[in-house]
């Protein structure tokens, strides 16, 4: 019997990865998250603090074999920007304190987000898993990069279990709650004028498997996972059938704070995204991992695109 | 072409490149039976009229693709692509049928207005990937079509040694820079690869982080194939076997005054070389003839790369240089591709100080070509 704790169980990845490992008959998972699952799941997920030593001691007495790391999402828009960095980074400090010391641990899965790269004029137009981090990357992608600093650290000490951080380009997906999904299926989409970034996707499915993949195929390091493809976002809205509204910078700063308002929130590096674009290179991806994402950024976009019947309200 | 269907101004203009002796006094059926005894000229040749140019380089991108049958690509809503397959190949140039080369083979095999239509379609319905850097084939091609006016008409450029570019494989052309407000420079190489290349590839220019902070320009000059220069933009395309271009001397040239045109500036640290040397790519030098005289500066002043400084923080200008004219002026190029350098040891980091003199060496073979063929062109205008 294989026991799999999975963290952030409440988000959209989450919670189709439990449903997809409950499947799977010699696992059992063990659900934790800070907030109640939407969708009703056969395994309990259990409600804690993760920047609590309470949860600290429950992952050392649950002993799990391996563990998934994917409350690093944005809830900036749930829980407002302290609180999210909170959770994010004492939590995942938290987390790799209880990995140090429980030694049962044999594989840790962490998601990351690409926009750890940063974004600005003066990063290489293609980031491999090599390239230091520089330009503007918002608070969620500072508080990603000592969440991967916590990893590493930890990789260090246990050089007997196989870190796996899988860094991801915006999931886009119909009933995909993440700020990307939100900002592209506006139905009047705020541009900044004069700037057309080039952009990855990858389908909400896709991410779900590519977890999966890493579970089964222990690799350690780092790797981009991206639909093979890259479009530019006037495209990916035409595709949408979106309108663009082209907006100079400050005009585009009201226009986000005005949808704050409307209670559409979108976090400071989306800002960032749509000025720069930012394309990550997937060699390793297919290479060293061995994953091949089922959907092209084509088919991420036709179905992320489809009228949803109502929103799932997951992240 | 049919010598019959021309005009007799453009019979006259033919009968001036080939020099065909007595032509003014000759009426039009006299010009069509001496022009017909003349056999026509090669590509590039400088007895070619433009549109002859023009014909044969439209010819020479036709026989890449293959009409009778079309691509077989079709969308995720079902819409077929309709444009003509590569030959030996069974997908279109937009959709995977030139493989993971860097082949400029237009959508339709052909450039022309005539075939906007049918291309603008594809990029109104985005039929087709970019690629990581951001090359937009069409609207790539649109704007090769729209230059090429420049290119045969008005700047009437001709080429030399296209053969020292290699068909297939890592390439890094090294060029010197013109003293233009506007890169005419970069566009024409562009254009004297892929017009005069046997199978034309397509050199990637890198440009400085100016573009990227430009609004219009910062995707404007990717679609068209313009890279960030970088080192890991250019060591990227390097590693895929792509042609990379750069004018090491970067801004300097641009802010030379005109008694110093043509003469070339420093060549920054020299790392183009290196990263050549590391990926194993042949070194194409080019001399490049006309850039520095389109817009030839009256002044450069600090005072006023202050002033834009403060209109434009943005903008890391140390010298601003006043141009003489707004329309660019009518000169005659020259492009002559030198011969390629080998890299010595291919893989490994190399010795600075060889790299130091190697880029000497470059800037050296430049420098002496630039002065022969200004002295091969006679007058500029």
């Amino acid at each position: 019997m294989r026991r799999i704790l999975v963290t952030g169980a409440a988000t959209w990845t989450g919670c189709h990865l439990i449903e997809r490992l409950e499947r799977i008959p010699d696992v059992a998972v063990i659900a934790v998250d800070e907030i109640p699952a939407p969708v009703p799941l056969k395994t309990e997920v259990r409600i804690f603090e993760l920047d609590n030593a309470e949860f600290a001691h429950f992952v050392i007495d649950a002993a799990p074999d391996a563990l998934v790391h994917l409350q690093t999402v944005d809830r900036s828009a749930m829980l407002g920007g302290r609180r999210a960095h909170d959770e994010a980074v004492v939590g995942s400090q938290a987390l790799f304190g209880a990995i140090h010391r429980c030694r049962s641990i044999k594989q840790v899965v962490v998601k990351s987000d690409l926009c750890i790269y940063g974004m600005g004029p003066r990063c290489p137009s293609v980031v491999t898993e090599d390239t230091a981090f520089a330009g503007k990357r918002g608070r969620y992608g500072r508080d990603l990069e000592q969440v991967e600093g916590y990893t590493a650290d930890a990789a260090a000490v246990r050089g007997d279990a196989v870190f796996t951080i899988l860094r991801f380009a915006p999931i886009f997906g119909v009933d995909v709650d993440n700020p990307v999904s939100r900002y592209l299926r506006l139905p009047v989409v705020p541009t900044r004028l004069g700037y057309d970034p080039r952009l990855q996707l990858l389908s909400g499915h896709d991410a779900v498997r590519a977890i999966e993949h890493a579970i089964d195929h222990p690799e350690p390091g780092a790797f981009n996972i991206a639909a093979p493809g890259q479009l530019y976002l006037s495209r990916i809205l035409r595709l949408g059938r979106r309108a663009p509204q082209p907006l100079p910078s400050r005009a585009y700063d009201i226009a986000i704070k005005g949808m704050r308002r409307a209670n559409i929130y979108l976090p400071e590096h989306i800002k960032h995204l749509v000025q720069y674009g930012l394309v990550a290179d997937t060699t390793r991806m297919t290479e060293v991992l061995g994953f091949q994402p089922n959907d092209a950024i084509r088919v991420a976009i036709t179905n992320g695109f489809r009228r949803s019947l109502a929103p799932s309200g997951l992240q | 072409m049919n010598l019959d269907d021309l005009s007799k101004k453009q019979l006259l203009e033919m009968a001036r490149r080939r020099n065909l002796r007595g032509r003014s006094r000759m009426t039009k059926q006299e010009l069509v039976a001496g022009l017909s005894g003349i056999p026509p000229p090669q590509a590039g040749a400088a007895s070619a009229t433009p549109q002859e140019r023009r014909n044969l380089l439209n010819a020479r991108l036709n026989s890449f693709v293959d009409h009778s049958i079309s691509c077989n690509w079709r969308g995720a809503e079902g819409r077929p692509c309709g444009l003509p397959i590569i030959r030996s190949r069974d997908r279109c140039s937009l959709h995977g049928g030139l493989g993971d080369s860097d082949l400029a083979i237009p959508a339709t095999g052909r450039l022309g207005f005539d075939t906007w239509p049918t291309v603008l379609r594809q990029l109104w319905l985005a039929t087709y990937n970019v690629d990581p850097i951001g090359l937009d084939p069409i609207v790539a091609e649109m704007v090769w079509h729209v230059l090429n006016y420049l290119y045969f008409e008005y700047f009437r450029v001709e080429v030399e040694g296209v053969a020292n570019i290699p068909d297939s494989g890592p390439v890094l052309l090294v060029a010197n820079h013109g003293g233009a407000a506007l890169p005419y420079d970069a566009a024409m190489l562009t254009l004297a690869v892929t017009n005069e290349m046997t199978a034309p590839r397509r050199p990637r220019i890198m440009a400085t982080e100016v573009f990227n902070a430009t609004p219009t320009l910062s995707h404007l000059y990717r679609k068209v194939g313009g890279v960030y220069a970088s080192r890991g933009d250019a060591e990227y395309l390097l590693r895929t076997g792509k042609m990379v271009g750069v004018f090491p001397e970067g801004v300097r040239a641009f802010q030379k005054p005109f008694s110093q045109a043509y003469r070339v500036q420093r060549f920054g640290r020299g790392g183009f070389i290196t990263i050549a040397e590391r990926h194993g790519a042949p070194v194409v030098p080019v001399a490049i003839v006309g850039s520095d005289e389109v817009h030839p500066a009256v002044f450069s002043s600090e005072i006023l790369a202050r002033v834009v400084r403060l209109i434009w923080p943005s903008q890391r200008v140390e010298e601003m240089a006043v141009y003489l004219n707004l329309i660019p002026l009518p000169i005659r190029w020259r492009i002559r591709f030198l011969d390629p350098i080998m890299p010595s040891h291919s893989g490994s980091d190399p010795d600075p100080l060889e790299m130091l003199e190697r880029t000497q060496e470059i800037r050296e073979t430049i420098q002496k070509n630039l002065y022969e063929l200004l002295a091969q062109r006679g007058s500029a205008i």
